[in-house]
């Protein structure tokens, strides 16, 4: 049976599954649908210093396409995710990234010296790319002085693998890459939503109460396969792909495009037990096309023709 | 961090069965791959069609009824009023296909039989508001069964299921629910069949008329409009009232926060401003969530 493991950032990954942030739950909410054990590792729906209760309804709308949200990082903050998400994750062997989202630099530093204490804590991603909050602006994710800043406030207070979630919404998103590098970065999460809306012509409204929201699925993937490729083109770091991945298929482009591992998002909508059901399916592809190792297929996308 | 029930899958399920209804409902029967426990009455699943001819997105539909069979897990029927992409993909699927079935999901309507009370029971139903009842009066029935095979009082008397829609035939499968033992009246917006006249009103026609009485618990389910009209009725005669809603919903599983309902600032489910429909309701009583 071909070997699904990779290795990154110091990290040891049995497959290179990972949920998505927003779409899995705080904890291991969705352990009935998915083992623990199953995951690469599972990524938590983004904690903020202060509780926030969200945006206004509706939310969510889907497109032909793909999916909107304007969710607004509804959590209930950091204290409670300490006092109850991370106890109850004491004795789990499940790989835990928590994704922390902050309003200024100041916070996402402060948020990581928090949390670097607990060993239940595998990576931080941090979350520079919410659309849904800041009227859409990204101040951390389309400047690169201040993704670089940002990455450098968390790297000074914390020891552990540090992964920058980057926005599509740039231009140029390998300028973004290289500063997150310079910041501190062990790898990028490639990417995070695109910034979309839908409007209903017969009653003039549109889709989502905040008018314009986050779009992923299946729609988005030509686009994060170029980030993602775009990235790992442009840095040393690892790459984590993310955007409309369904398939195992889609898994294994990502990674011929240059991705160390992939997170899965709005296809846990579709069936929440796909993340448990794809490593077999990644074995039987590899298998069919005599590869022993996941890794062996990592960065090689061939442009001679 | 609200987990989805302990009970819910996700699998494949195989259509047995399809039946269109007048007007634009159907009934779906659909023999799942995996064997459920029993359903509790207005549990709930996300369903869509793997083929490529659904949207992503599975969409939620009450459990209507359960079809128990000697050989293997009970069929699931579904009635399904077919107003977009999703529900018209789910009606035009053929004899023989899979769906993709996630649950049971959400919690039901609260216990009708226990504790036991002699206040009865109001449904109130508006067009396809009408699924979750069907088992909510069979489970009722089969509380009193057994009481009476015990030689004990029922634990609530049967209810009263008032039954409206605009026009007869978005009375779905108004012959089925016939059947069941409670008390049903219709009541259509342009008289076409039964009352003339939406739920609320034919509620107080009848309780005027002394055919149902004064104290009553009310359970409602139906379009948003109806419900604020439910629930106006019942805060004004201090009745108990739960309403069922039917929010968009992205996960089903309590896991997007898409689903969200407002809840009343002191109220039952506390301070946080909002409740999920999906692992939180999508059943709630009227005096925790603002319409
Ligand atoms: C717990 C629960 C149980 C349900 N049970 C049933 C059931 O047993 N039978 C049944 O037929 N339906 C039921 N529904 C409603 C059903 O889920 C929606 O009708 C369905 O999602 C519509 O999908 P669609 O793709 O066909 O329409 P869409 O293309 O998604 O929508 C078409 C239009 O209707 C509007 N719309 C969609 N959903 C709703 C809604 N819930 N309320 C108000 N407007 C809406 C949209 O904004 C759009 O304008 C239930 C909903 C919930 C939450
Ligand atoms: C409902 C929803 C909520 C999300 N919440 C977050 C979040 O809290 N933090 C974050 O970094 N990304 C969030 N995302 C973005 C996803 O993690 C992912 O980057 C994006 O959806 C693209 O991947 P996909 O196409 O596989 O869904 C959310 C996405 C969705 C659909
Ligand atoms: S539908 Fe996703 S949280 Fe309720």
């Amino acid at each position: 049976m071909a070997d699904l493991s990779v290795r990154f950032a110091g990290l040891e990954l049995k497959n290179p599954l990972l949920s998505a942030s927003g779409t899995f739950g705080h904890g291991l909410e969705m352990s009935g649908f998915v083992p623990p054990a199953a995951l690469g590792a599972w990524v938590s729906k983004t904690v903020t210093l202060e509780p926030r209760h969200g945006n206004p309804a509706p939310r969510i709308c889907e497109t032909e396409a793909g999916f909107l949200n304007s969710i607004g990082l509804e959590n209930r903050g950091l204290a409670d995710y300490e006092a109850t998400v991370l106890a109850s994750l004491e004795n789990t062997d499940a790989v835990i990234f928590t994704n922390i989202g902050g309003r200024t630099p100041e916070e996402f530093a402060e948020m990581a010296a928090r949390l670097d204490g607990y060993d239940q804590i595998s990576a931080f991603e941090v979350n520079l790319s919410c659309p849904n909050v800041q009227g859409g602006k990204l101040p951390f994710a389309t400047d690169p002085a201040t993704a670089e800043a940002t990455i450098a406030g968390v790297r000074a207070v914390t020891k552990k693998p540090i992964f920058a979630k980057l926005s599509p919404n740039v231009a140029f998103i390998g300028e973004i890459a290289k500063a997150v590098e310079a910041g501190g970065a062990d790898g990028i999460t490639a990417v995070n939503t695109l910034l979309g809306m839908s409007v209903d012509w017969r009653t003039r409204k549109p889709g989502l109460a905040l008018v314009m929201g986050g779009y992923s699925g299946l729609g988005i993937k030509p686009v994060a396969l170029r980030c993602a490729w775009n990235c790992a083109t442009s840095v040393k770091i690892p790459i984590i792909g993310c955007g409309g991945i369904f398939t195992a298929d889609d898994v294994l482009e990502f990674l011929v495009a240059g991705c160390s591992a992939v997170q899965i998002g709005t296809a846990s909508f579709s069936n929440p037990a796909l993340l448990g059901e794809l490593p077999a399916l990644l074995e039987s592809r590899l298998a069919e096309a005599g590869l022993n190792s996941i890794q062996e297929l990592i960065g090689t996308l061939r442009r001679e023709s | 961090m609200v987990a989805p029930p302990k009970d819910a899958c996700s699998a494949l399920a195989e259509l047995i069965a399809i039946e269109i209804l007048p007007g634009d409902g159907v009934l779906i029967t659909v023999r799942p791959s995996v064997e459920l426990e029993p359903l509790d009455p207005n549990r709930f699943f996300m369903l869509r069609r793997e083929d490529g001819l659904s949207p992503k997105i599975p969409r939620p539909f009450s459990i209507y009824r359960e079809v128990a069979r000697e050989d293997g897990p009970a069929d699931l029927v579904f009635m399904i009023k077919v107003i977009g992409d999703g529900t018209r993909a789910l009606a035009n699927t053929r004899v023989g296909e899979s769906l993709r079935l996630i649950g049971p999901l959400g919690k039901g309507w609260p216990s009708f039989t226990e504790p036991a009370d002699e206040t009865p029971w109001v449904f109130l139903a508006g067009g396809i508001g009408s699924a979750p009842f069907f088992m909510a009066v069979e489970a009722i029935t089969a509380a009193a069964d057994e009481a009476e095979a015990s030689g004990e009082r029922a634990p609530t008397p049967p209810p009263f299921l008032l039954y409206g829609a605009g026009t007869r035939e978005l009375v779905y499968d108004a012959e089925a629910f016939s059947e069941l033992d409670c008390a049903l009246h219709v009541a259509t917006d342009d008289g076409s069949f039964g009352f003339k006249g939406n739920v609320v009103t034919l509620l107080q026609a009848l309780q005027a008329a002394g055919s149902i009485p004064q104290r009553v618990r009310i359970a409602a389910c139906g379009p948003m409009p109806m419900l604020r009209a439910v629930e106006r009725f019942a805060s004004a005669n201090d009745l108990e009232c739960y309403v069922s809603l039917e929010d968009l919903m992205g996960c089903g599983v309590g896991i997007c926060n898409g689903c969200v309902v407002e809840t009343k600032p002191d109220g039952p489910l506390g301070a946080w401003p909002n409740a999920k429909c999906c692992v939180e309701g999508p059943a709630f009583n009227t005096n925790a969530v603002v319409l």
